[in-house]
């Protein structure tokens, strides 16, 4: 980010454009999440006197700082990255839609024809798990695959041991049976001995 | 003399019920567990108190409330205490109260004497808890009998004073830190109005009905926001290759640190106490302070341990004494105890001046738990610094994916909701975007909180005039109160005040 000389003709800070625009936006859709709520009276306010009041304020300040990027000299707007976001939120979007199961749809909201839709089995934490992390591990121009998806396996198993059987989160970790036998059985055996072994401690806790 | 005895008295039977419930073997157990977990996911770089304590939110859940609050202040200190280690050891601050640590730190590092920074960040950090416990146990019954005066009004204008503080404190434009405070109460006003039950902002989307959930907005703009910005920053992190060295400072080092802990511990306890994220500049002040007194200023940046023991200690006792403010009046003043607002609320605790009241072994089991989670903190670090470094030499491009699972898990796990989920990754690009645009996240999320308190208390206090606006004038109390927001104002426009703000913020780039 660096200062630099009016060369964008009449904005001088785009950066503050930008920012300006951006409320303008938030605003916007405040409005329109409000228009029909009564504003009521001083004594007994109504549901919609907040939000319409806070958005006029966030426009308000929206103007100013557009005014400010066209009156003094600003900075350049910051670097968008394509790449981070795509494959760090992707891959929440992958964990949310495996770790359950659902259903996508593409339309059918907002008067949309319904054009397609697919049923998303749920397949637990043992499916989500890895997929989220070797998906966002592209975020990484490093990465490497075979690494990662040992490690995305791995990591998986540590946070099913941790939070699902020692801290007794209830996430699904493997609904659908997809661990083959001997591995699911090593598993088990993990489990129940770091199980027994926090029992005991709890035990002598408790006593 | 007769008053004094009996505040003494108060004082000491006060932090022995505490002391009773804090110390049963499961509620020392569950701190244990709560600092080592905080300490070890707040150890991961660019993983912070926020994301860490929404993190390991639902960890809590099958906890009775005592127990919960006890694990969830370990799990914030632990890691807080974590961010440290992470500053001194890759030059990477977790959160903004850890970026002087980096400085003299980071440099002590390179120097071999990692292991002697731990631990007078360690040592410094308990002096400072020990203090901060005190005067909290001090302060609340005091702060609690006040908070009873407030009425809506004065709480409204409270609330006003404490926002405005988090605009002065913000860095960058004035503007856009208020604007972004706007916006959060904007955010705060979706889902269904309590008083008429009709939707608001929803866009008839029912799974937002109920309102956003802040676990949701933090994780969202701390956990996946801050990857993102990790993932494109240039700086190189460089985890120490030098040996770490002794963990405890000799005798030199302690004749050096003493004078500043004590310094940074005074220092931090009192700005901690302001409402408005005031902790956030407990480092700074120290730091400079520091810089000030020494008889050769131009160590610092270079290794002086006087610049890490002062700002951890001022780091620490602000941590803690921003518990004041939320456990007396009920305000969170900034967006970690924002947060703990909502994790009190899943375990039903409102707080306020009535927990010290209603629930009064809640209210000094937690107290003296803090005294205890420092302990364990020094206890727990020491020997697991080894432990720490090793798995900072772990490479971002594995780091970011494991962090962006625990995220994943966490949120999930906080109401089982995979829309949760998706809302998340949402507000992780809203974070990313604001960011962009040269907006603070933080206020924003402390907006979003006491958006609802305000416009709650708002409500109130117009019904109680008849609609009249002068009742925030007329009261003294919120009339003064004001007065002050309205001089933070324009304090924060003037142009002297703008060049020193920035210079206090400039030795964070």
């Amino acid at each position: 980010m660096t200062s630099q000389s009016a060369r964008n003709g009449l904005v001088r800070s785009p950066f503050d454009l930008a920012g300006g625009l951006f409320l303008l936006a938030i605003a916007a859709l405040g409005f329109a999440g409000g228009f029909n709520l009564p504003f009521g009276t001083l004594s007994g306010i109504g549901s919609g006197l907040l939000p319409r009041v806070v958005a006029t304020l966030v426009a308000a300040f929206g103007f100013l700082l557009i005014l400010q990027a066209l009156v003094f000299e600003g900075d350049q707007l910051e670097k968008w990255h394509l790449r981070g976001p795509v494959f760090v939120l992707g891959a929440v979007l992958i964990f949310a839609v495996f770790i359950r199961g659902s259903t996508l749809t593409l339309g059918g909201f907002g008067g949309l024809p319904l054009l397609a839709s697919v049923k998303v089995p749920p397949l637990g934490l043992i499916v989500a798990g890895p997929l989220a992390v070797i998906f966002s591990s592209f975020a990484d121009k490093d990465t490497r695959l075979l690494e990662v998806v040992v490690f995305g396996v791995v990591m998986t198993l540590i946070c099913g041991l941790l939070f699902k059987e020692l801290l007794n989160l209830p996430i699904p970790f493997d609904p659908a049976g997809l661990i083959p036998g001997p591995v699911y059985h090593a598993y088990v055996g993990v489990k129940s001995g770091i199980g027994q072994f926090f029992a005991s401690i709890k035990n002598l806790i408790v006593r | 003399m007769d008053l004094l005895a009996r505040f003494a008295t108060d004082l000491v039977g006060n932090l022995s019920l505490g002391m009773s419930v804090a110390l049963s073997l499961k509620n020392v157990g569950l701190c244990f567990l709560g600092c080592l977990i905080g300490t070890l996911v707040g150890v991961l770089p660019g993983v912070g108190p926020i994301a860490t304590i929404t993190m390991l939110l639902p960890i809590t859940f099958g906890l009775d409330p005592i127990g919960a609050l006890i694990m969830l202040a370990g799990i914030y200190y632990g890691a807080q205490y974590g961010g440290s280690t992470t500053a001194i050891l890759v030059n990477i601050p977790g959160e903004a109260t850890s970026v002087v640590t980096t400085l003299d730190g980071h440099q002590m590092a390179k120097q071999g004497r990692a292991g002697v920074a731990l631990g007078i960040a360690a040592i410094g950090s308990f002096f400072a808890g020990c203090v901060a416990t005190l005067i909290i146990a001090a302060l609340a019954a005091p702060l609690t009998a006040m908070a009873l005066l407030f009425g809506p009004a004065d709480y409204f204008s409270l609330m006003v004073l404490g926002l405005m503080f988090a605009v002065v404190l913000a860095r960058g434009s004035v503007p856009k830190a208020i604007a972004v405070i706007l916006v959060g109460i904007l955010l705060s006003t979706v889902g269904t109005d309590l008083e008429s039950g009709e939707e608001r902002l929803t866009f008839g989307w029912t799974e937002i009905s109920d309102g956003l959930d802040v676990a949701v907005i933090a994780m969202g703009m701390f956990g996946f926001a801050e990857i993102l910005r990790n993932l494109e920053s240039t700086q190189t992190r460089d985890v120490i290759h030098a040996a770490i060295g002794n963990l405890l400072p000799n005798r030199r080092d302690m004749r050096q640190s003493a004078a500043p802990i004590v310094r940074g511990t005074l220092i931090g306890s009192v700005l901690g106490l302001l409402p408005g994220n005031g902790a956030v500049l407990g480092p700074f002040a120290s730091y400079t302070v520091e810089k000030k007194v020494a008889a050769d200023p131009s160590r610092f940046g270079r290794g002086a341990i006087e610049g890490v023991a002062g700002p951890e200690s001022a780091n620490n006792a602000g941590a803690q004494t921003a518990f004041i403010p939320l456990l007396t009046l009920g305000i969170p003043p900034n967006a970690v105890m924002a947060l703990m607002v909502g994790a009190m609320t899943i375990h039903g605790i409102v707080p306020g001046p009535q927990i010290m009241t209603k629930q009064p072994q809640l209210f000094w089991g937690m107290i003296a738990s803090m005294w205890i989670g420092n302990l364990m903190l020094l206890i727990i670090n020491l020997p697991l610094i080894g432990l720490w470094v090793r798995l900072l030499k772990v490479p971002y491009r594995l780091m970011f994916p494991s962090i962006v699972l625990l995220c994943c898990i966490g949120i999930y796990s906080v109401n089982n909701s995979p829309i949760e989920v998706v809302m998340t990754a949402g507000f992780g690009l809203f974070g990313y975007a604001l960011v962009k645009f040269g907006f603070e996240p933080a206020p924003m999320l402390l907006g979003f909180v006491l958006g609802r308190l305000m416009e709650e208390k708002l409500r109130q206090a117009l019904v109680i005039s008849r609609g009249t606006f002068m009742t925030f004038i007329d009261r003294p109390l919120s009339g003064v109160l004001l007065a002050l927001a309205l001089a933070l104002v324009v304090v924060a426009i003037l142009p002297s005040i703008r060049q020193s703000r920035e210079v206090v913020f400039k030795e964070a780039d």
